[in-house]
This record gives C-alpha cells, sequence and structure tokens, in this order.
C-alpha cells in the first residue's frame, strides 16, 4: 500500500518537475518577457513586501529587541477590539453588497440599454470617487446633521442623530460604488453581444437572458467589485473618523492607537490585522472564478450589439439611475454651494473669496497633486494591465506570489502603509523619504489592484487563440499585448488609469506621513482647513480638483478610444 | 500615440519637474525644515516672522502632534527635521522618554515661569491654554438657559445629548479634561462624573478641537476644549460665546524641542530662541490665535483669555503623564466602552 503511495507521490513529483521545465523553457524561448516577469517581481518585494516586513519586525520586536508576540495575544485577548474588527466586516460587507448593485445597475444601463443622456449618467458614476471622502462626510453633517439643510430646514427635525452606521453606510456606498461600476462597465462591454443575440433568437425572454446569460458571464467583474469596495471599506479611515460615532472600526481605532496613545506597535499590528478578512476574500475569489471559462470573445465576427430599448426595462432603469444621480447631485451640490458662500451653515450670501484665498496662497500643493497623478496613473494603469495579463495568459515560477502580492498595499490601512514605507526608505540602501519618488510609489503600488481586477476579468472572456493567432503569425508577446490585448481589454484599462489618477489626487491617509517639506498635496492642505473650521475654503480646492480630474478623465478617454485605431 | 511615445513624454515630464524643484531648493544653511502640530492657518504668520527677523527660511510639515511622534519614532535613524514646533506637554514628554528630542536650554528661559519649564530641558514652553466651555449663543438664546459655569453644570439633564467632547484617549485635550477631574475630585468620584456626563455627551470625537466645530456646525450646544480652539470658529463668524468652570479648570501647555540628530541643530536653536522671545510671543497678538503668550515680557492678545483671571487648578503634568495609560483604560472600560459596543 504504502509502496503505491510513494509511487505515486514520485510520479506527480516528477510530473510537476517535468511541468517546470517546459515552463522555463517557454519563458528561455522569450528572454525579454522572463526580464519583465522578473522585474515586475523585484519591483513589488521592494515596495511592497518589504515595506510590510519592515513593519511587521518593527511591531514584534519588543524593548529588549527580541521578536515578542506579547502584542498579538493582547490584541486577541481584548473583547473591545474583537468587537471592534466584527464592526469593520459588518460595515465592509454592507456596503460592498450595495455598492456592487448599485454599480451592476449603472453599468447595465448604460452598456446594455437605449438609455438616454448616457454621457452624463457615465460621468456621474465616476464623480463620486472624485473627492476625499471625508468631503462627503461632512455633506452629509450639512444635510442631515441637527442644522441640516435637509433634517432641520426642510423637515424641520432638530434631533437626527447623523452619526453612526447608518450614515456610514450611505457614504461609503457613495464614495465606492465607482469602482464596482468601472470594473462592471468593462465587464459588460467586453462580452460578446453575439451570444445574447443568440438567446434572443432563440426566443429567451429579456429576463432570462439576463438571468442565464449575461449575469453568469459578468460573475467574476461582481466579484472583483464586491471585493475592491469590501477591501476599500475595510481600510477607509476619513469617514468612520468623521461620522463613525458610536460605531468604532478597525482603522480609526488604529490611528487612535498610534496617535492618541502613542502605541504604534499596538496600532500596526491591528491594521495589520486588516489584512486577514482582505486576503481571505481575495483567496475565495481567486479560487472560485478559476477553473471556470468566461470566453465570449473568440474573434470570430460579430454584428453590433442591438441594444435593449424596450420601455419597460429602459424606464424602471432610468428612474433609478436618476435617482442615484440625485443623491450625489445632492452631496456633491452642497460642496459645490458651500464654495460659494460666506461662511458655510451661517452666512450663506454669494462669494467668490474662497477661491482667490486659495488662488493666492497655495496652487503648489495642488499643482504638486496634478504632476504626482500624472506620473503615476499611466505606470500603474500599464503595470495593471501587464500583470493581469501574465496572470491570466502565462505561466510562469512565482505568479501566485505576484496575484498575491500585488494587492497588499491596497488592502492595508494607508497610515500603516505610510509608516511601513517610512521604516522601509528613510536609511541606506534605499532613501526616498521626502522625495516625490516615495509619493509616486505609494500611488503606483496602493492602486493597481483596479486595474489588475478589470483586466484579468476582461481578459477571461477573452479566447486565448486571438493571442496565439497573432504570434504565430510572428509577432512577439510584447507586439501582441499592445496591438490586440491592450485594445481587446481598453475598458478595463480606462477604469484602472481613472482610478489611479483620481485616488493619486485624492488620497489621505496613505500620504499624511510621507509628505514632506517640498512634496506637500491638496488633500493634507484640505484636510488641514477642515481642521480649523474653514469649509468654504476647503470646498474651493475640492472644486477645483474635481475640475482637475473630469478634464483629466476627458483627456484619458480621448488617449484609450485612439488605442485600436492607430496601427502601425 | 503608442507606449513609447508615452513613456517618453512622462520621462520628459518627470526630468522637468525635478530640475523645476531643484531650482527653487534653498541652499543650506539658511533653511530649517520643522514639524508642527499648529493649526496651517496659523503657521504662516509665524515662519514669516521669524525669517523676516532672522533670514532662515523655515520648510513645514503640518501634522497632528501624535503623527509627529510617530514620525520622529520611525524616521530615529536618519530624522528628516530639525525642530518640533507645537503640541501638548505631554507629547513631548512621551518623545524625550524615547530619547527622541536633543536637550537645549535657551537664554530666553529666563523670561518664563518655573513652573511651565522641564527641569531636564528637552523641551520649551511655547504658550498656554485653559480648558472652557464652547456655547452655541443661538441655541441658549433659543432655549432661555444660562451657560455652564462649573463642572457640575454640565451634568444637568436639560444638556441631554448635547455636549461634545474628544475621546481621551484619542486626544490630548480631552485627557487634559479627564486628569483635571481627577485632580479635582479624586479617583473614585471621577469616574462616577463621567458616567453621568455620559448621558449628555453627544460624541466624543477624535481630535480635541473638534467639540467647538461640532458648536459651530449645530452639532452640539455644548463643547469642552482648549479656549484658543474654542474661540477659532468666532473669527469665521460662528456665534459660540465661551465661558469657564469656575470651580478650576485645567490647562495645557504647548511646547517645542529639538529632534535628536536632526540636520540643521544651530539653525533649530535659533528659532526656538525667537519662540520663546517676546518678539516671536508678540505674533499671538496679530495673528487671530487667541494663543497666551507664557513670555512675561510678551504682549497679551486683545480677545484672549489671560490665564491669570481664571481659576486654574495646580495642574500636575508629570502625574498626568505617568498615569496616561492606566487612566485612559479606565475611561474606556468605565465610561464609554457602552457606546463603543453598541
Amino acid at each position: 500500500m504504502s509502496q503505491v503511495n510513494t509511487n505515486s507521490y514520485k510520479d506527480k513529483l516528477q510530473a510537476q518537475s517535468q511541468e517546470l521545465k517546459w515552463k522555463l523553457k517557454m519563458l528561455k524561448k522569450e528572454p525579454l518577457l522572463l526580464g519583465l516577469i522578473v522585474l515586475i517581481l523585484v519591483v513589488l518585494t521592494v515596495f511592497v513586501l518589504f515595506p510590510l516586513f519592515k513593519i511587521l519586525s518593527y511591531s514584534l520586536t519588543n524593548e529588549e529587541g527580541k521578536i515578542s508576540f506579547q502584542t498579538v495575544v493582547e490584541i486577541i485577548q481584548n473583547s473591545s477590539y474583537r468587537a471592534i474588527f466584527m464592526n469593520s466586516i459588518k460595515l465592509g460587507v454592507i456596503s460592498g453588497v450595495l455598492s456592487t448593485i448599485i454599480g451592476y445597475i449603472f453599468a447595465f444601463a448604460i452598456t446594455r440599454t437605449e438609455l438616454p443622456f448616457k454621457k452624463f449618467f457615465k460621468t456621474m458614476a465616476t464623480i463620486p470617487i472624485v473627492s476625499p471622502p471625508f468631503v462627503l462626510s461632512l455633506s452629509i453633517i450639512f444635510l442631515f446633521g441637527r442644522k441640516g439643510l435637509i433634517t432641520n430646514g426642510l423637515l424641520g427635525i432638530t434631533d437626527f442623530n447623523v452619526y453612526g452606521l447608518h450614515s456610514l453606510v450611505l457614504v461609503q456606498t457613495l464614495s465606492f460604488f465607482p469602482v464596482a461600476y468601472l470594473t462592471l462597465s468593462g465587464i459588460l462591454e467586453a462580452i460578446d453581444p453575439s451570444v445574447e443575440d443568440a438567446a434572443l433568437n432563440l426566443g429567451a425572454s429579456r429576463w432570462k437572458i439576463f438571468r442565464t446569460v449575461t449575469l453568469p458571464l459578468s460573475l467574476p467583474g461582481i466579484v472583483s467589485g464586491f471585493l475592491l469596495v469590501f477591501i476599500q471599506s475595510l481600510q477607509d479611515f476619513s469617514n468612520p473618523a468623521v461620522i463613525g460615532g458610536g460605531y468604532p472600526t478597525l482603522g480609526v481605532e488604529a490611528y487612535r492607537v498610534i496617535t492618541g496613545m502613542y502605541e504604534l506597535k499596538t496600532g500596526a499590528i491591528l491594521a495589520i490585522m486588516l489584512l486577514l478578512p482582505s486576503l481571505l476574500a481575495f483567496l475565495l475569489q481567486r479560487y472560485w472564478v478559476k477553473g471556470k471559462s468566461y470566453v465570449t470573445v473568440t474573434g470570430k465576427p460579430t454584428q453590433i450589439r442591438d441594444k435593449i430599448s424596450e420601455k419597460h426595462i429602459v424606464y424602471p432603469l432610468l428612474a433609478l439611475c436618476l435617482l442615484f444621480c440625485g443623491v450625489i447631485i445632492l452631496f456633491y451640490g452642497t460642496v459645490l454651494y458651500g464654495a460659494f458662500v460666506k461662511t458655510w451653515g451661517i452666512n450663506y450670501t454669494f462669494t467668490l473669496d474662497h477661491f482667490k484665498y486659495v488662488v493666492s496662497t497655495g496652487l503648489r500643493p495642488l499643482l504638486n497633486s496634478v504632476f504626482l497623478a500624472i506620473v503615476s496613473t499611466p505606470i500603474a494603469g500599464l503595470l495593471g494591465m501587464i500583470i493581469a495579463f501574465l496572470l491570466v495568459r502565462k505561466d510562469f515560477i512565482g505568479k501566485s506570489y505576484m496575484s498575491l502580492v500585488s494587492l497588499l498595499t491596497f488592502a492595508l490601512p494607508g497610515t500603516v502603509v505610510g509608516i511601513g514605507f517610512i521604516l522601509a526608505f528613510n536609511e541606506p540602501p534605499l532613501v526616498l523619504t521626502g522625495t516625490a519618488f516615495i509619493l509616486i510609489c505609494v500611488f503606483v503600488f496602493r492602486n493597481i489592484p483596479v486595474g489588475i481586477e478589470g483586466g484579468m476579468s476582461a481578459l477571461r472572456q477573452i479566447d486565448p487563440s486571438i493571442e496565439e493567432a497573432s504570434t504565430n503569425l510572428g509577432a512577439s508577446s510584447f507586439e501582441t499585448f499592445r496591438y490586440v490585448t491592450l485594445p481587446l481589454i481598453k475598458g478595463a484599462f480606462f477604469s484602472g488609469l481613472v482610478y489611479s489618477f483620481v485616488r493619486a489626487m485624492t488620497a489621505v491617509s496613505a500620504i499624511i506621513f510621507l509628505v514632506s517639506a517640498r512634496w506637500n498635496v491638496v488633500t493634507t492642505r484640505i484636510f488641514s482647513l477642515f481642521e480649523v473650521s474653514k469649509y468654504s475654503d476647503a470646498a474651493a480646492y475640492i472644486v477645483l480638483m474635481i475640475i482637475v480630474i473630469l478634464v483629466a478623465i476627458g483627456v484619458l478617454n480621448l488617449l484609450v478610444s485612439r488605442l485600436d485605431k492607430k496601427r502601425v | 500615440m503608442n507606449i513609447k511615445k508615452i513613456t517618453s513624454i512622462v520621462l520628459v515630464l518627470v526630468f522637468a519637474c525635478a530640475l523645476l524643484l531643484q531650482g527653487c531648493s534653498a541652499s543650506g544653511s539658511d533653511t530649517l525644515t520643522i514639524y508642527t502640530a499648529l493649526p496651517e492657518s496659523e503657521i504662516p504668520s509665524y515662519l514669516e516672522a521669524f525669517e523676516a527677523d532672522t533670514g532662515i527660511k523655515v520648510e513645514y510639515v503640518r501634522l497632528s502632534a501624535g503623527e509627529i511622534l510617530s514620525k520622529l519614532q520611525v524616521e530615529k535613524n536618519n530624522p528628516q527635521a530639525s525642530v518640533w514646533y507645537g503640541g501638548p506637554a505631554d507629547t513631548f514628554v512621551a518623545a524625550a522618554k524615547e530619547g527622541l528630542l536633543e536637550s537645549y536650554k535657551s537664554d530666553e528661559l529666563k523670561n518664563i515661569p518655573d513652573n511651565y519649564i522641564d527641569p531636564d530641558g528637552t523641551w520649551s514652553p511655547i504658550y498656554v491654554g485653559a480648558l472652557a466651555f464652547a456655547c452655541d449663543k443661538e441655541w441658549f438664546d433659543e432655549n432661555g438657559l444660562q451657560y455652564p459655569t462649573s463642572w457640575a453644570d454640565l451634568l444637568k439633564p436639560e444638556f441631554e445629548g448635547q455636549i461634545s467632547m474628544a475621546h481621551p484617549g484619542s486626544s490630548g485635550t480631552a485627557y487634559t479634561i479627564l486628569s483635571t477631574i481627577v485632580q479635582l475630585k479624586g479617583e473614585d468620584d471621577t469616574w462616577d462624573y463621567f458616567s453621568e456626563l455620559d448621558k449628555n455627551i453627544r460624541q466624543y470625537t477624535k481630535s480635541g478641537s473638534a467639540p467647538p466645530k461640532n458648536v459651530a456646525l449645530g452639532e452640539a450646544a455644548i463643547g469642552i476644549s482648549f479656549s484658543h480652539d474654542c474661540l477659532k470658529p468666532t473669527a469665521e463668524g460662528y456665534p459660540i460665546e465661551l465661558s469657564f468652570p469656575a470651580d478650576g479648570t485645567g490647562y495645557e501647555i504647548g511646547g517645542v524641542a529639538l529632534i535628536k540628530d536632526g540636520p540643521e541643530m544651530e539653525n533649530g536653536q535659533k528659532f526656538i530662541d525667537w519662540c520663546l522671545s517676546a518678539e516671536g510671543q508678540n505674533v499671538y497678538s496679530t495673528n487671530s490665535s487667541f494663543r497666551l503668550p507664557i513670555n512675561t515680557e510678551a504682549i497679551v492678545p486683545e480677545g484672549a483669555v489671560n490665564i491669570a483671571d481664571l481659576a486654574v487648578i495646580d495642574y500636575d503634568f508629570s502625574w498626568a503623564g505617568e498615569n496616561r495609560k492606566r487612566l485612559v483604560e479606565e475611561f474606556t472600560n468605565k465610561v464609554a466602552n457602552k457606546d463603543n459596543l453598541k
């Protein structure tokens, strides 16, 4: 019996080593590809794993300089930390589910139906990721607080409690659903319409097609969207800090422990604990999507999609989209309005003073932010697509490592990312603190997962034989990627770029420890204004930021749409 | 546009900006880099005055005091700044304990009362601020109520859900409130007091300067904070009035210190000399910071509350610092935990 076992074990080993040899052989054929893979693995190790390792070893080292798990044990035994941990997860699940549903409704209505005002809805669905999230928290207080324009002004309620889980869910859903929307619209656009048309021609109802074709095919996107929102909600700091009230979350608790109790080590470990649910969700997703085929784009000729135009489908969707847009306009309108009044909440006389103040005292932080965003966006966008391509299409050693590590910086609370980067890059061999480079690195590695998730979901729908055809015709992997793959997944590429740009402009907690005298950015400036009750000045900055971001989205759209037109 | 083009454009941009920024960086010995916990709106007024007096150009990063402490901890082996400017004394004490600060005794200390000075000279005092109640004038007018004038007044049932204070676990201001009550009433009565007060608390905020802002926004009728923070929203036009507990109030001392192994020690010492001098402290009277100078030769700003005119307790800083962790934990367990687990 044992003999047989050993034999089959040996066989397995042999098969594995055989496979390994084959993989290596394939890679040797394309030394450039091999070089690229090695480069990405090295970069990920240096800028993601190394800071995380530094902060772990710092946190676990006790005063005598020895490794000690005392702090970890204390945290696990503390019942209030456990309760706070569960708070975070509950919030993440609720926000994740709601954001994914809303994102799906938007994405479906825009890509699949004859919805009127599509451009308007497209813009509206991306606006909420534009501003630093604490702005929405401020809006909610102005709208629904005790002196709120709606609760008090309109309804006459004087004692509405705006703090707590309900407001957090609302604000997080509003801030994060665009990520789900961007991921999903990329996917829905990539599904070959002939699959749905075939079902329609066979007499299936619209509902049946949706249920049995469209929805199952978009599952990878739904899961990715949920995952991205869930992780973001877990590591969100600004919203729970401003309107969490009696609902503490782990991200805020970690910050409180670090800056209020001066216990950096305990706080860092608390924050790292947030990785557990994020990684678990991530592994479940990878395991679940793996081994299923979602290929619909095969390279065979397809006709142009017939969009759904039935009124009983379009009108309810239109109503829903209008409703969500109404809420978005309400929240952002409040900010816009706040930028033009004398003293927000007290004196509503029209004034341009706040813009004069911004222009006269501090355009440099804004310009710094724009510069950092412009530099980091193409890097993050392309890197995201390349990693997605490698993960879906290529077989190589270190693949699961690449897929896991690329997500880590995204899933950690920003404060800890910042501390990790200081620990890792403030002393030789790599001294980067105080430079723009360190900020760009944070932006790139914190923002690639959105591109990776979108790119992977889109690639899974595309038959690899299209790319194989290109390679067989003599194109290198790079040419194939540039002229075949990238145009095919341009939807996901575009959302990855937009997301990176916006997040680079609006990041707060990740960079609060990394900004230097020379590299101050607009969000920390807004945060400081917020601190001293200059809400209208903060609002003026935000309005300028929104303008910059909308222009950037326009430019990116133009560039990406030209990807498949210009072929050399 | 192909990838090569995009890459080359990006590279050109990077180098152009790098050159640009090289151009505007000032040369070596006339500069000083500081971390400051003072509000963004005040900082330029001090730094411009300092530059006018000494010719030294100051670059700053604005962080909260707790963040500065964390940053010093992780930058320990290669500090990026020379001076830590502003923040409550207890954060400086904590930093000194970890060996993050460089002792420096300025000549200007001669004009500062001894009870405010750190005997080891690891940090120096720059202002004082007393605990006060920021009251929403409109709310009190509408409800026909009197401003609270003692700690006991805060327990009145008509203030149910109307008071905002920070959480002592995240805010030095709130810890000053906590240890003031302990020093006034003794520890046993303290927990009874805060459990009572808890019924009237609307929200424990994260930041110590947030309660007056909540009052400005109408989210609370009374905010407990330092007088200079309480007065700040009034400069923006929010209707807030101050009252003080007549049965004794605690206070904070704002500090400044040299960061150990910082890059510009000499300029750092000049900066501290200037902060403590009458010229440096006179800025408080012109920048509507409402801070009370600690140098007896300096001008007391108009509208600021003179600590000498108030019933101030004999606040024991070293005792407060040593008992911080224990008191905050007890506060969390006995008072605020009910909320946390709701």
